[in-house]
């Protein structure tokens, strides 16, 4: 019984969805094309040639080395000169340029005579990471100028070459990343964004499946068709069959769409590639029960996508991917981890980075779908109740 | 005559939206909940005290001082010494730690004979911020021995303690942040972020009434009625503009410059372009709640294009130019210099050019696409 229930209700959704083309396209190509342009804006993997000005007062060689160094670092160009400090000011405030070296007046005569020399490199927080990345490239550029003479001076004083290099940097910090060497953009960021699009496609395609049910008032005629007049109805059935459509779409999305980006990109899972998808699914489903309760409880489409909005449009923010878990305010903290995505984004990143055993991301798996079975039978009830109120239906 | 179309059209649409639960929502509650909402999380700025752990073999007296520098820093909290690196391995995934460095065995002998000593820092560079501190708190730490011990031996040389460390290091860098300068995250987020907040409600707001008129195809009109619609949706949406780079930055103490003919002009262009786009929106729906649905997602891939935080400069060609079709892209680059770094209205010409250009186009679809028949 309710095996025919849930099959009548799927043949139903099947055919409404054959007359709206919009309907479709929102869980099939509508993401997978939002995940290709992700997987586009971030393909070049790190940021380079980000352009910076130096302000050369000094004039001398060593000073024209320098920024020979800064113009041959990956992350820079040097694409102005400047005479005085008006103009640095005006370059930075028109945001022409995301940085300035200031290269003293004596700079070389300094260095000669044993001084310690120092530079000034401007620049623009407001601009974060390109700032990360400048100051990133200009300490790497000083620092080799730096370490150069030094091994030189040292040289000059007697030391052999090799003990010199090792004298002048007895013990080296080897920043190594242990998940992702290269820090590629593409691997930690645009693989955090493309659940997190998921996620919105998910929620708004629950809201929307079942709200537009509450909106055309066409609850009564889904219960007819689905229950075929057997008395004790079980909307649960029902719910599974309507939703199950845009669940294998939106998995079938999802999944290609990862893969791909983890192909194309040429990453190398260092965990369980499988079970990421799986949890990718279970968090699809998730989002598809809770937007589908919502629009059942609060028996409007709009409210349910507002709501939707409120959820998922900034789960990629509280997620901690961008700004840690651990420095949020207790409360903001306590929403983050109230929200599905954070922890699928864990689990992600445990498998596909961190290379985690699978017990610390097991639990996920039984959770998740406890969850979504719950939300289920919470919609189920509530469309029970509207089914039996026409007056509330068709509400906008 | 044609001015009284233009101005009762104004009247008629600014107590449509006042009638319409849903476009009221948007227009106003909306925008006003996200100014709060959103920047909530980044509301501490700054990533402090990351809990790593200390994976020490050497056991030497250098280990352990470089163990209390690490424990110094403001930016680490050791939470775990151990002698094997599985434990800070296992910490690391319960989330216990976000990072480790390793004292290899013989750190002290092979400093002692002038040897190469290498200390391995595992940061996890999933967590993008996180990782960066952790990276940069055991640089500091392990840096500070190490010119401490390179001091040391110039001195026993026979130089001085200054001529030690001025050989040591002949050129340094200081760094100055121009603009945010305590480099705050939610100072750097939510300025640009805002933007896009303020586009999205309105785009969603216009064209859900937009969208019900077409439903009934009430929509057809001329072009003044028209404008005045647009006038009357820049209305909600210009006032909004101006709560969020007056009020909401100021109460949240983000970096503001009072550039406040600036931030007038800017709206003055962005808010119309925005508003005739989303009305353009309501009308290819021609459905109420469409927009929303459609529009959910775009906030994210948009954030990314406009060049705040994922460099422009790093986007493909063909994105670096179709991106400036999005209103967001110009209205963030131009407002974060505008209200943020305090420029002049003549250093973002080009970008409220673009605006205006975009504002024109969009209002000139509509009027086609909506003329009255």
């Amino acid at each position: 019984m309710h095996a025919q229930i849930f099959r009548a209700s799927l043949r139903r959704e099947w055919q409404l969805l054959r007359r709206r083309p919009w309907d479709v396209a929102m869980i099939s190509w509508v993401p997978l094309l939002s995940v290709a342009l992700i997987w586009w804006i971030f393909s070049n993997g790190i940021p380079t040639r980000l352009p910076v000005g130096v302000w050369d007062a000094d004039h001398s060689a060593l000073s024209r080395q320098l920024v020979r160094f800064l113009d041959a670092t990956p992350g820079l160009q040097v694409v102005a000169r400047y005479d005085d400090e008006w103009q640095v000011e005006q370059s930075m405030r028109a945001g022409r340029v995301y940085g300035v070296v200031e290269i003293p007046r004596e700079f070389a005569r300094d260095v000669k005579r044993g001084h310690a020399a120092q530079v000034t490199l401007l620049h623009n927080a407001q601009f974060s990471s390109h700032s990360g990345i400048i100051q990133r490239d200009v300490r790497t550029a000083v620092g080799t100028l730096s370490a150069g003479i030094e091994i030189v001076a040292r040289n000059k004083r007697g030391e052999p070459l090799r003990a010199a290099r090792l004298a002048a940097e007895p013990i080296r910090a080897s920043l190594a990343n242990l998940f992702n060497p290269s820090l590629d953009y593409l691997q930690f960021l645009g693989m955090a964004l493309i659940p997190a699009l998921l996620h919105i496609f998910a929620m708004a395609a629950g809201a929307w499946s079942v709200g537009t049910e509450l909106r055309d008032a066409t609850i009564g005629e889904w219960r007819n068709t689905a229950m075929q007049g057997q008395e004790r109805a079980s909307f649960f059935a029902a719910l599974l069959g309507k939703l199950s459509i845009p669940f294998i779409s939106l998995s079938a999305a999802g999944v290609s769409g990862l893969l791909a980006v983890i192909i194309a990109g040429g990453m190398h899972p260092a965990g369980s590639l499988v079970f990421t998808l799986l949890a990718l699914m279970a968090m699809l489903a998730l989002s598809i029960a809770l937007g589908a309760v919502v629009a059942a409880v609060t028996r409007s489409l709009r409210t349910a996508l507002s709501v939707t909005g409120i959820v998922t449009a900034p789960a990629f923010a509280f997620s901690g991917a961008a700004f840690p878990l651990s420095a949020m305010p207790a409360r903001a903290r306590l929403w983050a981890d109230s929200l599905p995505f954070t922890h699928y984004l864990r689990v992600q990143i445990e498998q596909l980075q961190m290379g985690a055993p699978m017990r610390y991301s097991l639990p996920a798996l039984v959770w998740m779908p406890a969850v979504t079975l719950a939300l289920l039978l919470a919609a189920a009830c509530a469309l029970a109740k509207a089914a039996q109120q026409p007056d509330s239906w068709g509400a906008r | 005559m044609n001015r009284g179309v233009f101005i009762q059209a104004w009247l008629d649409t600014m107590k449509a939206v006042v009638r319409d639960k849903g476009a009221l929502l948007f227009l106003v509650v909306a925008p006003l909940f996200y100014g709060f909402f959103y920047p909530w999380p980044f509301s501490t700025q700054v990533v402090t005290r990351v809990p790593v752990a200390i994976v020490d073999l050497d056991h030497s007296s250098l280990s352990r001082q470089i163990t209390r520098f690490a424990q110094a820093s403001p930016r680490l909290d050791v939470a775990l010494v151990t002698g094997d690196e599985r434990d800070a391995r296992q910490a690391l995934w319960k989330g216990d730690i976000e990072g480790y460095a390793i004292l290899p065995k013989d750190l002290k002998r092979n400093v002692l004979r002038g040897e190469a000593a290498v200390v391995p820092v595992e940061g996890n560079g999933a967590y993008l911020l996180l990782n960066k501190t952790v990276l940069t708190g055991f640089a500091e730490a392990v840096g500070t021995v190490s010119a401490g011990i390179e001091i040391k031996k110039l001195q026993s040389k026979g130089q001085s303690a200054r001529q030690a460390a001025d050989s040591r290091s002949p050129i340094n860098t200081q760094l100055v942040a121009l603009f945010n300068p305590d480099e705050g995250y939610g100072n750097y987020a939510v300025p640009a972020v805002a933007i896009i907040i303020i586009q999205q409600t309105l785009l969603m707001g216009v064209a859900l009434l937009v969208g019900t008129w077409a439903e009934s195809a009430v929509h057809r009109a001329g072009t003044h009625v028209w404008l005045g619609r647009i006038a009357a949706f820049s209305t909600f949406g210009v006032f909004m503009g101006l709560l969020y780079l007056g009020w909401i930055f100021a109460v949240h103490e983000y970096p503001r410059a009072a550039n406040i003919g600036g931030a007038v002009l800017l709206l003055m262009l962005f808010i119309p372009a925005v508003a005739a786009l989303g009305a353009l929106a309501g009308l290819v729906f021609a459905n109420r709640e469409r927009a929303i649905q459609v529009l959910l997602f775009t906030s994210i891939p948009m954030a990314f294009l406009s060049g705040f935080s994922w460099p422009g400069e790093a986007l493909p060609y063909p994105l670096q130019l179709l991106r400036w079709l999005i209103p967001s892209t110009a209205g963030i680059q131009a407002s974060l210099r505008l209200n943020q770094m305090g420029a002049s209205i003549a250093d973002v010409a080009g970008y409220l050019g673009v605006l205006a250009g975009l504002a024109v186009l969009a209002g000139i679809a509509l009027c086609i696409k909506g003329r009255a028949r």
